[in-house]
């Protein structure tokens, strides 16, 4: 099972997030942007599959900034909407 | 986890021994801090509103601003950004200080007029409280400002060299500079300790994101008390330095009660109302104006634009007579209060995507 958290732009980002992964049968958890990922303060939505991402039809709304791996207590950058 | 609840609360705990020692070196009582005050009195400064008593560049908001921004710069997370619907931003920001203006404080120093027992400012938490469940229940209904881009660094520099530029006024005082004689304007820490304080302030408001809206809003939202748990620190540092400032000086620190408490006024309906438009339009905004501070400092042209309404809604609030005093609420005041009400609940519905389901 791998971990993931993606963060967004918009509280409301995050709750379309969270429902398109619950359609897709992924677990996830709403929760405020940890400190070491973000100096925001903003909603992220951690979520855990077995799945690669790009194997998943997650849909990239626009509210979405970045979601990263979780590996142990560092991040690894998996995707990261343009500027 | 624990050590970013670590983090905060020890960030609470000497962020309210500063605000608590900043009274001790000059500033008004009970008024360490407060970003709604301080920017008024800035804005005063500049001439802005003409309210002779309220007039003073105050060096904490320079502080907290490059306090931030230098907190930001060292950790690599000074991002110049913007776009985030900037005009609607300034309006909030407008009422927002309205709102404060006629509690006569910002949410922090809501927090140390509890510190200092002054009891009116309990109905002020209870409207704040009430403000930040009126826009949490907005952003359940899908309220959102679009999100930011990023921009050129030097936007996102721009605020922050404002403040070096109001520094150099302060220290220079020209003769356009207003400076209040009497009244809370005129009281105030000498400019070194003030920007001292404001630049530590700052930097670890930075570092833990203290932010009173969003304490209650991430409590309500996720049940996640930890920046809550800030206010909290400062709340108990503040009120433990108040009552050692009192026995080690002889002048009372903590005063408990509601009649006679410094720059506050005892109508219990308008503190609370004053503060349900501030924590509404606060939680609609992102953020506390401290915390709106600090964005700007972090290269966030949208808080920069935020901060900037802030300081034309008081010059407002005080040129048409909407502040309130220590005799009390305004008519004018109470009318611009329901219609800030009014405002930010139809931004709040028009920025709502659920808004036609």
């Amino acid at each position: 099972m791998t971990e993931y958290i993606a963060t967004f732009y918009s509280h409301y980002g995050a709750v379309c997030f969270k429902k398109n992964c619950e359609k897709l049968g992924i677990g996830t958890k709403i929760m405020p942007v940890p400190r070491n990922l973000s100096s925001s303060c903003g909603t992220c939505v951690r979520f855990w599959m077995e799945q690669k991402l790009s194997e998943v039809s997650l849909e990239l709304n626009e509210e979405l900034e970045q979601i990263v791996q979780v590996d142990g207590g560092s991040y690894l950058e998996i995707y990261r909407s343009e500027e | 986890m624990k050590n970013e609840k670590k983090a905060i609360v020890a960030a609470g705990l000497v962020i309210g021994v500063i605000s608590a020692l900043l009274v001790f070196f000059g500033n008004p009582v009970n008024m360490g801090f407060c970003i709604a005050c301080f920017l008024r009195d800035t804005a005063g400064a500049l001439g802005f509103h003409s309210a002779p008593v309220v007039q003073y560049i105050r060096p904490e908001i320079i502080g907290l601003v490059l306090g931030a921004c230098i907190m930001a710069m060292v950790s690599g997370e000074f991002k110049a950004r913007g776009g985030s619907a900037p005009v609607t931003r300034f309006i909030l920001a407008v009422f927002a200080m309205i709102g404060c203006l006629m509690f006569l404080g910002c949410p922090f120093r809501m927090i140390l007029r509890l510190a200092g027992g002054d009891g009116n400012a309990i109905f002020g938490f209870v409207g704040f409280a009430l403000g930040i469940f009126a826009g949490v229940f907005f952003l359940k209904r899908g309220y959102t400002l679009k999100r930011s881009y990023k921009m050129p660094a030097l936007e996102g520099q721009l605020f922050p060299v404002l403040q070096i530029v109001f520094l150099i006024l302060l220290v220079a005082a020209p003769a356009f500079i207003h400076f209040s004689t009497e009244g809370p304007g005129s009281l105030h820490a000498s400019v070194w300790i003030a920007l001292a304080a404001g630049l530590i302030v700052g930097g670890l408001a930075q570092k833990t994101r203290l932010c009173m809206v969003g304490g209650i809003r991430d409590a309500v939202l996720f049940r996640e008390w930890k920046l809550l748990m800030g206010f909290v620190a400062i709340f108990a540092s503040a009120l433990a330095m108040n009552l050692i400032l009192g026995a080690v000086t002889g002048t009372p620190f903590f005063n408990p009660g509601f009649a006679g408490q410094p720059v506050a006024h005892t109508d219990g309906l308008w503190n609370a109302l004053g503060m349900f438009l501030a924590g509404f339009g606060c939680v609609l905004l992102g953020g506390c104006p401290l915390r709106q501070l600090v964005l700007s400092g972090e290269g966030n042209t949208d808080s920069a634009v935020t901060v900037i309404g802030l300081m034309v809604g008081a010059a407002v609030a005080h040129n048409f007579g909407l502040a309130s005093s220590g005799e009390g609420p305004t008519s004018n005041g109470k009318i611009a209060v329901i219609i800030g009400i009014v405002v930010v609940t139809v931004i709040a519905f028009m920025n709502s995507r659920k808004k036609s389901d």
